[in-house]
């Protein structure tokens, strides 16, 4: 499943767009891929992380997945409720599961970004 | 494809291929996707099809069906059997009776696992033994080794050899086309409602009958649903209702949806990979590669199994070895329970465990959640293993990420560290 109006990275991460500010979380694929996620590594609100460094890691019974940062940024928020309820990246991926909000410090990456249908067909090639 | 010895250590190159769809391959992407698909030993087997928790708790509270179809079945038979396999396997094949099964492992002459493997006695001269899909090829090729004297029995005695090829049973691998009717691959149906299950389906009362009366490690042959059945009460659950199905392989879908359709109304679920994992290591069961040789030589006695290691037996291949461990061995694998809710970190492979005053006592083998709990299965020192013990783990870095803000990678035995999540020792198995 893909949303309308994200921009979406090859490491599966999607991008929501609202002015200088961004947020972010990880698709249906990769949640998919990870299956039963247990434990979500929040970055620090305030930590300035470079286009594609690693800022999260997404743990399922099975497996831990790193998640990149899709753009320049600092980081001014990130889902608390993940630490209790770290199954919401599974349930609502798009939605309740986001990660994390930054505000961005260089617009370069954003380039490298995908619309929704150039990720579908991206994920065609999987 | 080749193996060959040196000091007694029997050592085998697997040929590379890439893995194929097992026999019920059209059956599984009917139940999940393709991208849930995992190379598993040379086969692509199902990961989970609902989820792993839902499909651990099915075997736990009713049943699930697994497609164990990889796992690797040789016939040795003849007049010679029973004493060859008694030389090659480390438990007593002289006390095993007909229509019993048996758990054992096949060692090299240095006392190394090659693997461990249930031994099935069809009839007096007629054994299955079922092995391990990834140590498989191996196993072909070292009895076959021996059978010919090229492989080291005895490093101290060259004239051992003959004890083996002396002797000459007949080898066939039971998965193979060239089996022709009595072609064997293996489903497992586990759990608590598989009894109740397998009951409906078989046709002969008497059977019937027999089933509800059959200890654990034991087999009887029967039409399941009209399909020619080898029904064993084996498992890797720790579910103590178990079984395990060896069917034509060509008659393999057609059982496992038979299971699936009589079993969807008493909640029995397909089962994958991942489950299979989680359920055997809740038990304390162990892997081959993780809790059984690995990258620590792990020995039976070690693994917790040294009952399967008869000692007293005149003559196997590893005996002389497997005497100095069984006397001298200083560390066990112990199964440890964490704290495992939705929120806590799990515990990786490697992850140092330590005891109360932070020091490093041994590592994680094998983890997996269930329930509200974490197992792990670890290799610790003896000394500190006892049950009821409080132990702590700490958690090597996951990332790199982690490792800049000063999470180590590794930590050897005697290092100290400060434990990221306290648990305690757990009896070695448990049974459900």
């Amino acid at each position: 499943m893909v949303v309308e109006g994200l921009l979406y990275t090859k490491d599966h991460e999607w991008v929501k767009i609202e002015g200088d500010a961004v947020t972010m979380g990880i698709t249906d694929y990769a949640q998919e891929q990870l299956g039963e996620v247990v434990f979500v590594e929040l970055p620090e609100v305030g930590k300035e992380f470079g286009a594609h460094k690693e800022i999260s890691v997404i743990e399922s019974s099975k497996a831990a997945g790193d998640v990149y940062c899709p753009v320049a940024g600092r980081v001014s928020a990130v889902n608390e409720e993940l630490n209790t309820r770290p199954e919401l990246v599974n349930e609502d991926c798009y939605n309740a599961g986001w990660i994390c909000k930054l505000t961005v410090t260089d617009k370069a990456a954003l380039d490298d970004l995908m619309d929704v249908k150039k990720y579908e067909e991206y994920l065609k090639t999987l | 494809m080749q193996g060959s010895t040196s000091g007694g250590e029997f050592v085998f190159e697997a040929p590379e291929s890439e893995p194929v769809g097992s026999v019920l391959y059209a059956e599984h992407l009917k139940l999940t996707s393709k991208s849930r698909m995992s190379g598993f030993a040379g086969y692509l087997m199902p990961l989970w099809y609902s989820s792993i928790a839902a499909e651990h708790e099915a075997v736990r509270a009713r049943a699930g069906l697994f497609d164990c179809t990889h796992m690797g079945a040789l016939e040795v038979s003849g007049d010679d059997a029973a004493g060859f396999l008694n030389l090659v396997a480390t438990n007593d094949i002289g006390k095993l009776k007909v229509g019993r099964a048996q758990y054992s492992y096949v060692l090299d002459a240095a006392g190394n696992v090659l693997d461990d493997i249930i031994v099935y006695r069809r009839g007096e001269d007629n054994f299955m033994v079922v092995v391990n899909a990834a140590n498989e090829p191996k196993i072909k090729c070292y009895l076959s080794e021996l059978r010919a004297g090229r492989a080291v029995v005895d490093a101290t005695d060259p004239g051992a050899a003959t004890r083996l090829t002396s002797l000459h049973p007949m080898i066939r691998d039971m998965r193979d086309a060239d089996a022709g009717g009595d072609c064997r691959v293996d489903l497992a149906l586990q759990g608590p409602a598989s009894a109740e299950l397998l009951a409906k389906l078989i046709d002969d009362p008497s059977a019937r009958e027999g089933l509800s009366g059959l200890k654990s490690f034991a087999l009887i042959q029967t039409q399941v649903g009209g399909i020619d059945c080898i029904i064993s009460t084996t498992g890797y659950t720790g579910a103590q209702t178990c079984f395990e199905l060896f069917v034509h392989p060509a008659q393999a879908a057609e059982l496992w949806n038979l299971i699936l359709e009589a079993g969807g109304p008493l909640g029995v679920l397909p089962c994958g990979l991942g489950a299979r994992d989680s359920l055997r290591i809740e038990a304390g069961l162990p892997l081959y590669g993780h809790e059984l040789n690995g990258k620590f030589g792990i020995s039976p006695f070690e693994a917790g199994y040294g009952w399967a290691v008869k000692l007293q037996k005149e003559f196997f291949i590893g005996k002389a070895a497997m005497e100095r461990v069984a006397g001298t061995y200083e560390m066990q694998v112990a199964r440890i329970q964490l704290p495992g809710a939705r929120g806590i970190r799990p515990v990786r492979l490697d992850d140092p465990v330590l005891d109360e005053q932070g020091v490093c006592i041994g590592w994680v083998l094998s983890n997996a959640k269930a329930g509200e709990n974490q197992y792990a299965l670890a290799y610790v020192e003896k000394s500190v293993a006892s049950e009821g013990k409080s132990l702590g783990v700490y958690y090597l870095a996951r990332s790199a990420s982690q490792v800049q803000q000063g999470r180590k990678q590794n930590i050897e035995k005697g290092q100290t560290a400060e434990a990221d999540l306290t648990g305690a020792v757990v009896s070695r198995f448990a049974r459900f």
